[in-house]
């Protein structure tokens, strides 16, 4: 998936070329569809339905660079795409309007069930039904390392960084953003490409 | 970073929660959301032991109890669960009332989602240009690592402030596995646990 075909570079015109320019209101209405269909999960395959089946706003290889670009960069994996979604057809303005098409109903949802959260937490039957839903959750949160290692435990160097990582945090709690500005550049230096 | 850090970790329970009244608190945890915003790798999750951190150590909106509560809401509701902070930023304003913590909420997930979005858009934007870079490359190879490292770190972080008895710890494996090795839904995982905990089958 990182790895594009060779045509990618100059995809974006083409890609373009051949789908609709959707409108703001478009987009907006586009991107509830893709946040109401996903209510019960798998969102990254409804949007690819929506957007590239339903609506053709991009091909599919555009939409797929658009999940590499979404997952290298900083920010929530689907709201990135969402991003990407709109900046494509109207820059920033395109991107706001996307984001809030895909937040508004899900982030209202939240907000009403935080205030029911807050006004029922001291009940005993919520209580004990969070306890439970906790621990699968914590479950969840376990799995995402597993997740990701098979890609790096071939690399010691990957392995090292990953565990020098774990250690500094978890023992000697370093907090995040002095742990990624000390590691990241020395990691980037050691990735960096070289010609051979 | 800043002048509330001083109280983290001195007093883990009975501390007092930050007044947001006062716009130099304010300002730094606005601040705080946006300059943890840029750190947000792998999709967000690499901040939640941040996220407890703030809450619970340094601001005191919360007890870890209600941010492990707070942590399996936004997992089990609908969307993007990295809205938890829409979360946090509610609950440290709830007390003035549900409108000032609709607020806040909403603030703090803007003030979140806003660095990262204007990142993302000049990426896209870029992209045709960035993507053979020797430094998307190093970033990509680079980071990758480091993320893993933190994600392993953040699940270790939950499941201990999830403060289990023995079968909830089973639970949870079975859970890590099943998430592993199949594909159900994670929906019915959380569906089941929450009947387990009804029943007082697991507890904390």
């Amino acid at each position: 998936m990182g790895r594009a075909p060779a045509a990618a570079g100059s995809e974006a015109a083409p890609g373009l070329a051949s789908s609709r320019r959707p409108s703001h209101r478009e987009l907006f209405m586009g991107m509830q569809q893709v946040a109401l269909s996903s209510f019960g999960g798998g969102l990254s395959a409804w949007s690819q339905r929506i957007v590239v089946e339903e609506r053709q706003w991009l091909d599919n290889e555009a939409f797929m660079t658009g999940l590499t670009v979404a997952r290298l960069f900083p920010g929530p994996n689907q709201i990135n795409m969402a991003v990407y979604i709109g900046s494509r057809f109207h820059g920033l303005s395109g991107a706001l309007v996307a984001l809030a098409g895909m937040l508004l109903l899900p982030f209202s949802v939240l907000m009403l069930l935080g205030l029911a959260y807050f006004e029922l937490h001291m009940v005993m039957a919520v209580d004990r039904v969070l306890a439970g839903v906790i621990t699968a959750s914590a479950g969840m949160a376990l799995s995402m390392g597993f997740k990701l290692v098979g890609g790096y435990n071939r690399d010691p160097v990957a392995m090292l960084l990953a565990a020098g990582s774990f250690v500094a945090m978890s023992v000697f709690h370093v907090r995040l953003i002095p742990l990624v500005l000390v590691t990241g550049p020395l990691a980037m230096a050691w990735y960096w490409p070289r010609q051979r | 970073m800043s002048l509330t850090a001083l109280a983290a970790g001195v007093a883990a329970q009975a501390c007092t929660p930050v007044h947001l009244g006062d716009w130099r608190n304010l300002l730094a945890v606005i601040w705080d959301f946006l300059s943890l915003s840029l750190f947000s790798l792998g999709g967000g999750n690499t901040l939640l032991s941040e996220y407890h951190h703030m809450a619970v150590d340094q601001y005191c909106w919360l007890s870890s109890r209600q941010f492990a509560d707070i942590y399996a809401i936004a997992e089990a509701a609908p969307g993007p669960s990295s809205m938890i902070v829409g979360l946090l930023g509610m609950a440290a304003a709830v007390r003035e009332g549900p409108l000032w913590g609709v607020l806040s909420g909403v603030a703090a997930e803007a003030a979140i989602l806003l660095p990262s979005t204007l990142v993302m858009v000049a990426a896209s934007l870029g992209w045709s240009r960035l993507r053979d870079s020797p430094w998307r490359v190093a970033f990509e190879r680079g980071m990758g690592p480091i993320t893993l490292g933190i994600l392993f770190a953040v699940g270790l972080k939950i499941l201990r402030i999830s403060d289990h008895d023995t079968p909830a710890y089973a639970v949870s494996a079975l859970v890590c596995v099943l998430m592993l090795r199949t594909r159900i839904s994670p929906l019915w995982f959380m569906a089941v646990a929450g009947l387990l905990g009804g029943l007082g089958l697991v507890n904390r």
